[in-house]
Formats: structure tokens, C-alpha cells, sequence
């Protein structure tokens, strides 16, 4: 047990450290002086020895690992330098945006589940009748339209014509409450929920189709237990492991969507601080949110793999049998 | 097989919107971005089919000859991806257990990042974007997947005799590749070639949207639905409906084409 966590931390370790060596070496490729990069538009400011004292802080006079390694040693007492375009540490900067950003990306992320579950249950059970072909079509057709444009249509009734809800942002000048938030969220979580839905009701549709073929259910029925029972205290809990390694995976999907979402509705966020950064060639904030965001989903990979494994030892053992049958 | 419903009207629906943008020099000559700020914002009317936008450019010009750098770049994309997956995942099929593994962690590595980010990040250290990089870049972030099936297939029938033969006779890689995996394996990625089409289409689209894709003087179909934000502040539905309508029909008619395939397959 303390191995497999072990082995798994490694794993993660490595990862990082992998993805911070594709952060380093694009931001170097990156059109620009690096020293302008680090320090913002101080560097104009300094006499001749203060920059060479910061050329050799940053180990700009040696070679590229040797760069690598000083920009790691920093990045790891969490000294990432300053952002351009808001002149103070990038830290500060996503401190200040990152809750906005977990707000709209948890609540999403929740309700996306919680409607997958409980349509992809309903379709199972009406399999293939009227219902369950209908949701299907308009399903595909929402999955495929892309969230921008759903978004903007959303807009454009809700917001424009309707007048019903706010255009953007996260709250309204000088306001803030609770429910001035609540009713900023409500277009772009919609957005996020209806964008993402379909895709895994299907998959959880398909997989609790495949639990109702077993013999267990033949004996629930002929034992006259209820159909929702059924489906519910049976089926679905012995898809839960399955449901959970969706749940993980699904995270990067979740994330690149909630980005764009942000970025649509001018929600201050993670996502709009990536799409300005890369507008306005803001490497160190950039690569900063790339790292952060890779640990997000990462963290969340080793942990569903973790959890579903805990659930159900035979997924560890799949994996053997699977290596096995292959060699 | 025969049992599944093909899709025809996709098909046909498809067949039509690409002729119409490959043959855009026929159906919509002349310069596709000429301005006539004496036509700006017009409804759609029998001058202008699909109307003007706000800088007078006609839009039924700009959706054909936009389309075609859209349906390019979404070709181009997939095409770039399909190679990058047939190459990795074949070379991970066939390598020793270790280097294998080291090759499956280093795709559950890439894809653990959103592509949206990587594409971000790319295009801001290119510079510039252009039709060839845009799709360079939709397609070098997109092929994980297809990957992942290609090596679960050459695993499954690298040690079958017509295999092992060819190796054992010393057949070089590319020509076992070509002439011994790639028609196993096809049939089973072929359904998800299609729908990387559609995702590529998709992806240009929503960059050009962000203002990261194709430069917002370029018509693409991406650049022309970027044109509805400010067509939001003028209620000109036209310029956000005409557009996206073109775009919806050709990614679910795409989607479709590739289920049907799925379908065939299984």
C-alpha cells in the first residue's frame, strides 16, 4: 500500500518536473529577451551592474540547463517572476483570480455529473425507445456545437433580448453579494453544464446498459425487485468505479472548457488570465498557469485511479491480466 | 452491417457545403474581403443573400471562401495527427515492454494538459499564425488518443505469423507499417479520424473566435462568428446565426459520418 502511494507520488513528481521542462524550454523559444520576461519594465530602469547582477541571478551567462535549474530553484520557493501586464508577482496575481475560477469550474463540474448520471440512467432504462433516440440526437448536436457559440447565443436571449441576466464579469460594479454572484454564474455554468452533459450521460448510459444485460438483474427481477431499484441500488453501483475514472479524466475536458467560458463571458479567472497572457506575450504568467493547471489534473488522475482501485481491486487486477494476455 | 442507417442526408448536406467553398471562385467571385462601408450591416436581401457586416464585406463570399481555409486547416490538422498516432502508436506496439510503458506515460503526460493550453502557449511562441502553423499546431495537439488505439491494436496482432515473418525476413519498419499493420488497424481508427476532422474544424473555429487563431482580417469561419460579439451590441442576427448555421451543420454532419463508420465497425 505505502509502495503503490509511493510509486504513484513518483510518478507525479516526475510528471512535474517533465512539464516544466516543455514550460521552460517554450518559453525560451518564445520570441524575447528573457531578462525583460523576468523583470517587466524595471530592467530599463537598472544601471549597468544591477542588470548583470540580475543576469547572474537568473543564471542568463550560463548554459540552458543551467538556466533550467536556477528557474527551478526559484519556481520551487515559489519565486516565478513578475507578470508584464500586471507589473506585480504572477502568484499574487492568480491569488487574487483562482477562487472565481473554482467556483465556476466546481459548481460545473457537479451539476455536469450529477445530470449525466441521471440522464444517462434515464436512457438506459428507456433503451432504445422514443425518448432515449430523441435525447441521442440532440445530444450529438449539442456536444458538437462548440461552447463559444452556445455561449453566445445564451447571450444573446438571456442577456440582450430578454434582459433577464448580467453579459459578463463576476459581479456587478461595486456590488458583490451572494446573490449578485449566483446570478453572474447562471449563464456560464448553463453554458458549461449543456456543452459537456451529453458526452459522459452517454458513456454512462452505455456502461449501465451493459450492467442491465447481467444475469444479477435477472434474478433482481424474478425476485420482483422494483425496475428503479434496480437500475439505482444495483446497476449503478456496480458502474461507480467506471463513473469515478470518467469523473478524473474528465477534468482537463472540464478545465479547457471552463477556460473558455471565462474568456466568453469576461468572467475574471484563470481561463481569461491565460487568454490575456498569451495575447499580450505574458510568459512567466503563462507557463505559471500551465504548471498549475497540469498539477490540477494530474493530482486529480492519481487520485481517481486511487479511488476506483479502493472501490474495486479488480480494476488492479484487469490491468494484469491484460499485460498478461498481451506478452 | 446492412442494418445500420447511412447517412445520406449528412453525406449529401456535406458534399454540398465543401463543393460550394472548393468552387467559391465560381459561385462568389471576386475579393471576399473587398469592404463597401455604403453596405454595411445589411439584411440579408437579393444583392447580398447572407447580408453584409459591419464593415460592408458580403457575408455569402465570406462563408465560401472562409470555408475553404476552415475545411484546409481541419484536413491539414487531421491529416498531421493521423500521421504523428500511426507512427507513435505503432512504434509503441511493437517495442519492448519498458520502452512501451515509457511511451504510454509520456502521451498520459501530454493529454493531461488541456490542448486549449497547449495551442495557447504554441501559437504564442510562433508568433504570427498562418493556415500551415495553425494546423500544425490543431493536429500536433490532438493525436493522443488515436495513438492509444493504433498500439492496442498492433499489440493485439504483433505476434501473429504473417508479423513475425516479415520481421524475422528483416522487413524494415515503414515497410511492416505500411504493408502488414496499417490495413489491420485502420478500419478501427478510421471512425475517429473523421471526427478529428471535426474537432480541428472546431478548434480553428474557436481560436479564430478568441482572436488566437487566423488574424481577424482573414475570413474563416472561426474570424466570421468572432464578428458577433460586436453584432450582439447591433442585434444583426445574421452575422451570428448565417455563419455558425454553416459550421454546426458541417461538425454534426462529420460526427454523423463517423458514428455510421463506428457503427460498421462493431
Amino acid at each position: 500500500m505505502v509502495r503503490a502511494v509511493l510509486k504513484k507520488l513518483l510518478l507525479l513528481i516526475i510528471f512535474m518536473l517533465a512539464l516544466s521542462v516543455i514550460v521552460f524550454w517554450l518559453a525560451r523559444i518564445a520570441p524575447g529577451d528573457p531578462l525583460t520576461a523576468y523583470y517587466g519594465d524595471a530592467v530599463e530602469r537598472m544601471n549597468e551592474q544591477q542588470r548583470e547582477a540580475a543576469m547572474i541571478r537568473l543564471s542568463l551567462d550560463k548554459p540552458i540547463p543551467v538556466q533550467y535549474f536556477t528557474w527551478l530553484r526559484n519556481a520551487l520557493t515559489g519565486d516565478f517572476g513578475i507578470s508584464h501586464q500586471y507589473k506585480q508577482n504572477v502568484l499574487s496575481v492568480i491569488g487574487r483570480l483562482w477562487t472565481n475560477t473554482l467556483l465556476l469550474g466546481g459548481i460545473s463540474y457537479l451539476l455536469t455529473f450529477l445530470g449525466a448520471i441521471l440522464l444517462g440512467a434515464f436512457c438506459a432504462a428507456k433503451e432504445g425507445g422514443l425518448a432515449d433516440r430523441a435525447i441521442y440526437r440532440i445530444g450529438t448536436a449539442t456536444s458538437v456545437i462548440p461552447s463559444f457559440f452556445v455561449a453566445l447565443l445564451a447571450i444573446l436571449i438571456f442577456s440582450v433580448n430578454l434582459k433577464l441576466l448580467p453579459t459578463s464579469g463576476a459581479y456587478s460594479i461595486g456590488g458583490g453579494g451572494l446573490s449578485d454572484r449566483a446570478l453572474h454564474l447562471v449563464l456560464p455554468v448553463g453554458v458549461m453544464v449543456l456543452s459537456h452533459l451529453w458526452y459522459y450521460a452517454y458513456m454512462i448510459r452505455n456502461r449501465i446498459i451493459e450492467e442491465l444485460r447481467k444475469d444479477y438483474v435477472v434474478l433482481l427481477r424474478v425476485k420482483r425487485v422494483s425496475g428503479m431499484s434496480i437500475l439505482l441500488r444495483h446497476c449503478l453501483r456496480n458502474a461507480l468505479p467506471m463513473l469515478i475514472t470518467i469523473m478524473a479524466v474528465s477534468v482537463p475536458h472540464i478545465i479547457a472548457g471552463t477556460y473558455i467560458v471565462e474568456v466568453v463571458f469576461g468572467y475574471p479567472g484563470l481561463g481569461t488570465l491565460t487568454f490575456e497572457s498569451a495575447q499580450y506575450r505574458d510568459y512567466n504568467m503563462l507557463s505559471v498557469l500551465t504548471l498549475l493547471t497540469g498539477l490540477i489534473i494530474l493530482v486529480s488522475n492519481v487520485a481517481g485511479q486511487w479511488l476506483s482501485e479502493a472501490l474495486d481491486p479488480r480494476m488492479r487486477h484487469d490491468e494484469i491480466t491484460e499485460e498478461a494476455t498481451n506478452e | 452491417m446492412n442494418n445500420v442507417k447511412r447517412p445520406l442526408l449528412s453525406a449529401a448536406l456535406l458534399g454540398t457545403i465543401v463543393l460550394a467553398c472548393l468552387l467559391a471562385g465560381v459561385f462568389a467571385p471576386g475579393d471576399a474581403t473587398r469592404m463597401d462601408f455604403y453596405a454595411s450591416l445589411v439584411p440579408p436581401d437579393a444583392a447580398h443573400p447572407f447580408g453584409t457586416d459591419q464593415l460592408g464585406r458580403d457575408l455569402f463570399k465570406m462563408i465560401l471562401h472562409g470555408g475553404r481555409v476552415s475545411l484546409i486547416i481541419g484536413l491539414l490538422a487531421s491529416c498531421a495527427a493521423a500521421l504523428i498516432a500511426v507512427v507513435y502508436g505503432t512504434a509503441a506496439g511493437l517495442a519492448p515492454r519498458w520502452l512501451d510503458n515509457f511511451l504510454m506515460r509520456v502521451t498520459e503526460l501530454i493529454m493531461s494538459i488541456p490542448p486549449i493550453l497547449y495551442v495557447i502557449t504554441l501559437l504564442a511562441a510562433l508568433g504570427k499564425p498562418t493556415m500551415l502553423s495553425l494546423s500544425l499546431v490543431i493536429g500536433v495537439t490532438s493525436w493522443m488518443n488515436i495513438a492509444k488505439i493504433v498500439r492496442a491494436e498492433v499489440r493485439q496482432i504483433r505476434r501473429s505469423e504473417h508479423i513475425l515473418a516479415a520481421r524475422l525476413m528483416g522487413a524494415p519498419f515503414l515497410y511492416t507499417l505500411r504493408r502488414h499493420l496499417l490495413p489491420n488497424f485502420m478500419p478501427s481508427i478510421m471512425f475517429m479520424l473523421i471526427s478529428n476532422v471535426s474537432q480541428a474544424i472546431a478548434a480553428e473555429a474557436t481560436l479564430s473566435f478568441l482572436g488566437l487563431g487566423m488574424p481577424p482580417g482573414s475570413a474563416t469561419w472561426g474570424t466570421l462568428m468572432g464578428l458577433s460579439e460586436d453584432a450582439l451590441l447591433t442585434n444583426s442576427w445574421w452575422i451570428i446565426l448565417i455563419p455558425s448555421l454553416f459550421l454546426i451543420t458541417t461538425l454534426i454532419c462529420i460526427v454523423n459520418i463517423g458514428e455510421y463508420l463506428r457503427r460498421v465497425q462493431h
